[in-house]
């Protein structure tokens, strides 16, 4: 476990202020998910599930093609959580899929925090994170907590 | 029917070390340039001992040395292509460093069956544990699995 104080120093100018319930963090774009991204991540992670690979198996799954691996979108999401808050504060983070994504989306990430409470080892927030579509499509909605 | 039965289903443990330049093949796939996955400089200033790993990274862990997706379906006799994803969860205790040797226990921790609007469905909540080289729980993982239930009227 870190000592709160070296946190503060992590931190910086502002970081109280900037984690007060209610606070919107910048919202985060990534580029158009392609398929390369697709077999990338397939490579990296382990799964190769031919529905994140193969067109065929996407269309006679009657999803038309492939699809991005969920835990693609969920590391976007933590991605944005580790530009949001210092990665070493970060105690838990869950999410809830909601929709397929496929390749040519652009996924944006937003968060707010929406919950704060006093421990014994600092100030745990907690926060919403959600990852979108162009047009506002939910892919995913879900929780991190951070302990400051 | 068999769901039931799944209860407490224990996966064969499997272990991994963590190796650098997977963390960074899979920081690169994500497109998380965040320096402390690749420089030691920048993970020591955030306040790691060396380079630490993505949120999302134990799946790595899972996939590469624990049963693969083909696998799970088997031992769960479960039907893959109605197999979804519907929710991850991670709870984290201790960082996590290359050179790290990870050992896991998976388990099937609840199993249900539900009626919903799309038809039926079996829902299996599935835990694993992860602890390093010095017997610490670094993480727990919570999946949700969802199987679709095939037409099953008046058969």
């Amino acid at each position: 476990m870190l000592a709160p104080r070296s946190l503060k120093e992590l931190g910086g100018k502002g970081m109280n202020k900037k984690y007060e319930v209610g606070y919107h963090f910048p919202s985060l774009t990534k580029p158009a998910v392609t398929k390369v991204q697709l077999a990338k991540y397939a490579g990296a992670s382990g799964d190769f599930n031919p529905l994140h690979l193969d067109d065929r198996v996407g269309k006679e799954a009657g999803i038309g093609g492939v699809i991005a691996h969920g835990m693609l979108i969920m590391g976007m999401a933590g991605e944005a959580i580790g530009s949001w808050v210092p990665r070493i504060s970060l105690k838990s983070f869950s999410v809830r899929f909601k929709a397929m994504t496929v390749p040519g989306e652009v996924i944006t990430l937003t968060g707010r925090v929406v919950d704060k409470e006093k421990t014994d080892n600092g100030s745990l927030i907690i926060c919403q994170v959600e990852a979108k579509n162009h047009s506002d499509e939910i892919k995913l909605s879900g929780r991190f907590a951070a302990l400051l | 029917m068999v769901v039931e039965g799944k209860k407490g289903y224990r996966f064969k443990p499997y272990s991994m070390v963590v190796e650098r330049g997977k963390i960074k093949e899979f920081a690169m796939a994500v497109g998380d340039d965040n320096p402390i996955y690749y420089e030691k400089d920048a993970a020591t200033k955030a306040g790691f001992k060396d380079i630490t790993v993505p949120p999302t990274f134990f799946t790595v862990i899972d996939m590469w040395a624990g049963p693969n997706f083909e696998e799970i379906c088997r031992e769960l006799e479960l039907d893959p292509v109605m197999v979804l994803h519907g929710e991850q969860e991670y709870e984290y205790f201790y960082n996590i460093y290359p050179g790290d040797e990870i050992k896991t226990v998976s388990t099937v921790q609840d199993v249900a069956t539900r009626t919903g609007s799309m038809g039926g469905m079996n829902i299996y909540l599935m835990e694993t544990n992860y602890y390093n080289q010095n017997g610490q729980k670094v993480m727990i993982a919570r999946s949700k699995i969802i199987e679709r239930v095939r037409g099953q009227r008046n058969e």
